[in-house]
């Protein structure tokens, strides 16, 4: 059977997409360039330049096992830089699986703050974010605790409500030209007692060209960053039942298609009996820069 | 519904107030180490990648330091006496290292080869700069010479 999504939460979410869709389109082309890495699900040490409003949307495809059905699920990121050393970003997220309709999933709104004045050889960075989602999320940004996605109607699944505080340790490092970053999830559901969760992600990434050309280009290799992630889930502290985790491994690209926009793209491999198949990820920014002099 | 748009309302005004607070003026305790300060620009004798360190500058930099690279409110001049008395090796680090505290950015995820490149842009922005203003300050040596003479005339 065919469910529909509740149609106040579902028009606001894509009226909320036409809206800043506009604003993107329309805004004036002024230089400001993220500082993208071409992860998906790990975090470096770098922040959003203060000021700067970074607009994304990406999508992940789930292709599971046992002949699930696979599902999408979209995401809008609004990413904000308070201060030097302090990002803000608001998430809205929905999903449609095949056969099953679609739903929005919910919000979460998320910190970065940086300790450090400048730059070492390990940079740490505190993140915290309150979750308000449902149990249809399938967003993955981060993967924690153990077992698969579950695959009940999705009607069934957003009636499960869960009000989520995570907290991660992101430790970061620039060694030649690559970047080494690693993170540690913890993940704590105020809903109900699942004890406390944790996860992982590492990543390690690089630009592929070293010099700046000094003609204005798109398709130079200084444009393009390659990288591989891995994440997964560990367990919680009711448990760590290797067999029921999931854990990924995904070949990562970014394009830096101007100053201001930016795609990127990652195939994620199942490696556990709990993990999909795959998980395709896919994302492009954009990024308004503070007006004014 | 309500205490979340409170909570929302409220995140950002503490957002604003830490945002206006943040300082902008010229942070003395931000030095380079001496051993990051006294490494040479290895591309110094390459003035021809200077063209893609402008590319950087543009970019990255000109939103906050102008695109004439003389300040703004929110960066500081970068053809100021202060900032061009340093040494390449400065420069770079505070490219690469950033000052979060007064919102400089990191700018370590670029190619130690293109913070570089920014420097010996940084470096040939000076030069043209310089020469403005000896040509400027011989006009108006030039000036007040004439002035000098027109009121002597006048006296005799």
């Amino acid at each position: 059977m065919r469910r529909s999504p509740p149609a106040g939460c579902f028009s606001l979410y894509f009226s909320l997409i036409s809206i800043l869709t506009v604003v993107v389109i329309c805004a004036p082309a002024r230089p400001a360039r993220a500082q993208e890495a071409a992860y998906f699900v790990t975090y470096a040490h770098y922040l959003e330049e203060p000021g700067n409003l970074e607009v994304a949307l990406a999508n992940t495809t789930g292709l599971p096992k046992n002949d699930q059905a696979s599902y999408s699920a979209p995401w809008l990121e609004l990413e904000y830089g308070l201060t030097g050393w302090w990002t803000a970003e608001l998430y809205l997220e929905g999903v449609t699986t095949q056969g099953d309709g679609s739903a929005f999933t919910g919000w979460r709104w998320e910190n970065r703050f940086r300790p450090l004045r400048s730059e070492h050889r390990l940079n740490p960075v505190l993140y915290i974010e309150y979750e308000h989602t449902n149990e249809a999320s399938r967003i993955q940004k981060e993967i924690v605790g153990s077992g698969g996605i579950e695959f009940e109607p999705i009607g069934d699944l957003r009636e499960a409500r869960t009000h989520e505080l995570e907290g991660k340790l992101i430790l970061s490092s620039v060694a030649g030209v690559w970047n080494v970053s690693e993170n540690v999830t913890f993940e704590k559901n105020l809903s109900e007692d699942e004890g406390l969760e944790f996860g992982y992600s590492v990543g390690v990434s690089r630009p592929i060209g070293l010099v700046a050309s000094g003609s204005s280009c798109r398709f130079c290799a200084e444009n393009f960053v390659v990288g591989l992630e891995a994440y997964g889930g560990l367990g919680s502290t009711e448990g760590f039942e290797s067999g029921e985790q999931r854990h990924y491994l995904a070949p990562v690209i970014g394009w830096h298609v101007t100053s201001q926009t930016t795609l990127k793209a990652s195939v994620g491999f199942g490696l556990t009996r709990a993990s999909d198949h795959a998980l395709l990820r896919v994302g492009v920014s954009y990024e308004l820069p503070r007006g004014g002099r | 519904m309500c205490r979340f748009r409170v909570a929302i309302l409220l995140l950002i005004g503490l957002g604003a107030v830490v945002q206006a607070a943040q300082l902008r003026e010229h942070d003395a305790r931000w030095v380079a180490p001496d051993r990051a300060a006294a490494k040479p620009n290895p591309l110094a004798g390459r003035p021809e990648l200077a063209a893609g360190g402008h590319k950087i500058f543009v970019e990255r930099c000109a939103q906050c330091h102008g695109k004439d690279a003389q300040g703004t409110s929110r960066a500081p001049n970068l053809l100021s006496r202060r900032v061009q008395a340093q040494t390449d090796g400065a420069l770079f680090w505070k490219i690469s290292s950033g000052d979060t505290r007064r919102g400089m950015p990191t700018f370590s995820f670029l190619p130690a080869t293109q913070r570089w490149q920014l420097v010996l842009y940084l470096r040939g922005l000076h030069e043209p700069a310089a020469r403005v203003g000896q040509v400027l300050r011989a006009i108006r040596a030039e000036v007040l010479v004439q002035i000098g003479h027109n009121a002597s005339r006048g006296h005799q």
